[in-house]
């Protein structure tokens, strides 16, 4: 047998969906993170609980969309509800084990910038925070999908839409924000935790592939390699199959 | 019986011509009350204080339009189809003043009002800038320590705005309001000290009666209730119509810049007397036709509409 295919976005789709375990809520936004969550469902979690922050509960799309506020998203739903319902009671009551996050920019403490961007004394502004501040506020972990890059994974953010650990150590939990268990952050070139003295980042596996050095080239800050740090797993022809018959038969997000 | 059926262009009349504050329903490309929003800028209101929890087309064309003084909002986008061009330049430029929140801490503030409580808390927004932001601007924001548990928390100030406006499918003439799927604009209607409900179709009394469990706000929030068929258009009402993705493609061209939106405000807004002449304008029954939902999907079956046609 010859060596197994896959694209990058497959490996970041499969890598995110082995984080996720049986029985977990999860808030889930349109993209990697959606198509991560439906393999763990297809796999090794089926009694996963999907949340879109607009209102809805476990929805079983049939066609895609462009976004959380398609209707095509909403199909056979098992619960309609508020933003109170979704971000002001089941989040904020502490029933998210996973919130999914992207963003322009995150620092080595997983702070995330969702709102702006400022080049040359002039700022650029995207489309803010909506409900990515409060899912990083009050689930148990969060996962942030961001590609791998200087200008996105910084030393010092534009501006700070998301709280992660703050300034690390025990600086979250004395501005008196919940202590989230875990912030991952996953991208192209490797997938990164939080050491448990300082809560900065630090690599936990690199893809395959990948050496040392284009993670140091490709990050704003000095980023640290986790003791005992592994080739990130590859994706079994299994899982490969789902992603590419079941879950985006038309390649929209892993490609 | 207490009727509040009302036209939309005298609703819209009532409201003060400069400063009013406003509540706009909407979720980016959905049930946003484009109809409303159109009729306030053929009227030419000004100097407007506005409300949008996922700020969406509407705000974005009240902003381009030169309408809005202030603007709270919690983020927006017209999902794959752009951004909020007119709103992100008003930022970038400081013409308006714009307080952005998380979507919770927005919704929050409805909450409150929607309750008539005086304030809340919430441990949402802390340590970011997006709360030191607030704290400078807001005056019905605040940070402190809750006398019961010792702990740091964001104290949000009740928001009953002057009018919120939402869009949904069914309401009957006393203002029981039928809403099919999510509702994140629940508590910014009901936080209104005047709601007026723009709706697909006024129902009879006796349909509210035989599905009560599908109303969502109870007639005695409601202020005002508009019939305006397709009065999303062309953003989508669940079970009713799907978005119109060339229309929302053409918009995601236009906002990108003031002088191409000038161009499309003249055209489709300032130049039409209605929203039936804008939707005529866009392609008429033909195109309202080709995005007319499926009953068990609610939302166009075939064809791929994200505007490649």
């Amino acid at each position: 047998m010859g060596a197994i295919r896959y694209s990058t976005n497959e490996l970041m789709a499969v890598t995110a969906s082995r984080l996720l375990k049986d029985g977990q809520n999860i808030v889930v936004g349109l993209g990697l993170p959606q198509v991560a969550t439906l393999l763990a469902q297809n796999t090794h979690a089926p009694n996963i609980n999907i949340i879109y922050e607009i209102g809805v509960i476990n929805p079983e799309a049939v066609d895609p969309g462009v976004g959380i506020a398609d209707p095509r998203l909403w199909h056979r739903s098992e619960y309609f509800t508020s933003f109170i319902g979704t971000l002001g009671e089941i989040l904020q009551k502490g029933l998210v084990d996973v919130g999914f996050l992207g963003g322009l920019q995150i620092d080595r403490y997983g702070n995330i910038n969702s709102t702006l961007v400022r080049t040359d004394g002039k700022m650029r502004h995207f489309t803010g925070s909506g409900g990515a501040s409060d899912i990083a506020t009050f689930s148990r972990n969060v996962y942030v999908i961001i590609k791998h890059e200087r200008r996105k994974i910084v030393d010092t953010l534009d501006y700070l839409t998301t709280a992660g650990y703050l300034r690390g150590h025990e600086t979250r939990r004395e501005c008196g924000l919940p202590m989230c268990e875990s912030i991952k952050v996953i991208t192209n070139l490797c997938v990164m935790g939080i050491n448990p003295e300082d809560k900065s980042l630090q690599v936990e596996s690199i893809h395959p592939g990948i050496s040392e050095e284009d993670i140091i080239n490709s990050t704003g800050f000095e980023v640290k390699m986790s003791p005992g740090t592994k080739v990130t797993e590859q994706p079994t022809e299994e899982e490969l199959r789902l992603l590419r018959e079941r879950i985006d038969p038309a390649g929209m997000y892993i490609k | 019986m207490v009727d509040k059926v009302r036209d939309l262009k005298e609703v819209v009349s009532e409201i003060p011509a400069e400063g009013a504050e406003i509540a706009l329903g909407g979720f980016a490309i959905t049930r946003c009350p484009i109809a409303f929003a159109c009729e306030l800028i053929r009227q030419n209101k000004r100097e407007m204080s506005l409300y949008e929890i996922i700020g969406s087309m509407d705000a974005d064309m009240l902003v381009g339009a030169g309408a809005v003084k202030s603007l709270s909002y919690g983020g927006g986008s017209l999902d794959r189809f752009g951004r909020l061009g007119r709103i992100n330049e008003a930022i970038e430029n400081g013409t308006i003043d714009v307080k952005e929140y998380s979507g919770l801490g927005l919704t929050l503030r409805f909450t409150a009002g929607s309750m008539g409580i005086p304030f809340i808390p919430t441990k949402a927004m802390l340590g970011t800038e997006i709360i030191q932001n607030l704290l400078k601007a807001e005056p019905a924001v605040k940070v402190g320590q809750s006398p019961f548990d010792g702990e740091s928390y964001v104290f949000l100030g009740a928001l009953q705005p002057e009018y919120s406006v939402i869009h949904c499918q069914y309401a009957d003439k006393k203002g029981n309001v039928v809403t099919e799927g999510p509702v994140w604009d629940l508590d910014l209607a009901k936080a209104g000290r005047k709601l007026i409900v723009t709706v697909e179709k006024i129902v009879s009394t006796e349909y509210i009666k035989r599905f009560p469990e599908k109303v969502i706000i109870p007639g005695v929030y409601t202020y005002a209730v508009v019939e305006a068929p397709y009065g999303a258009y062309p953003t989508s009402v669940y079970k009713c119509y799907d978005y119109d993705a060339r229309a929302l493609k053409l918009y995601a061209g236009v906002n990108t810049n003031q002088h191409d939106f000038d161009e499309y405000l003249s055209k489709y807004v300032l130049g039409t007397k209605d929203h039936n002449e804008f939707i005529e304008q866009m392609g008429g029954i033909a195109r309202l036709n080709s995005i007319t939902a499926d009953p068990v999907f609610g939302y166009a079956m075939g064809g791929k509409n994200d505007g490649s046609d």
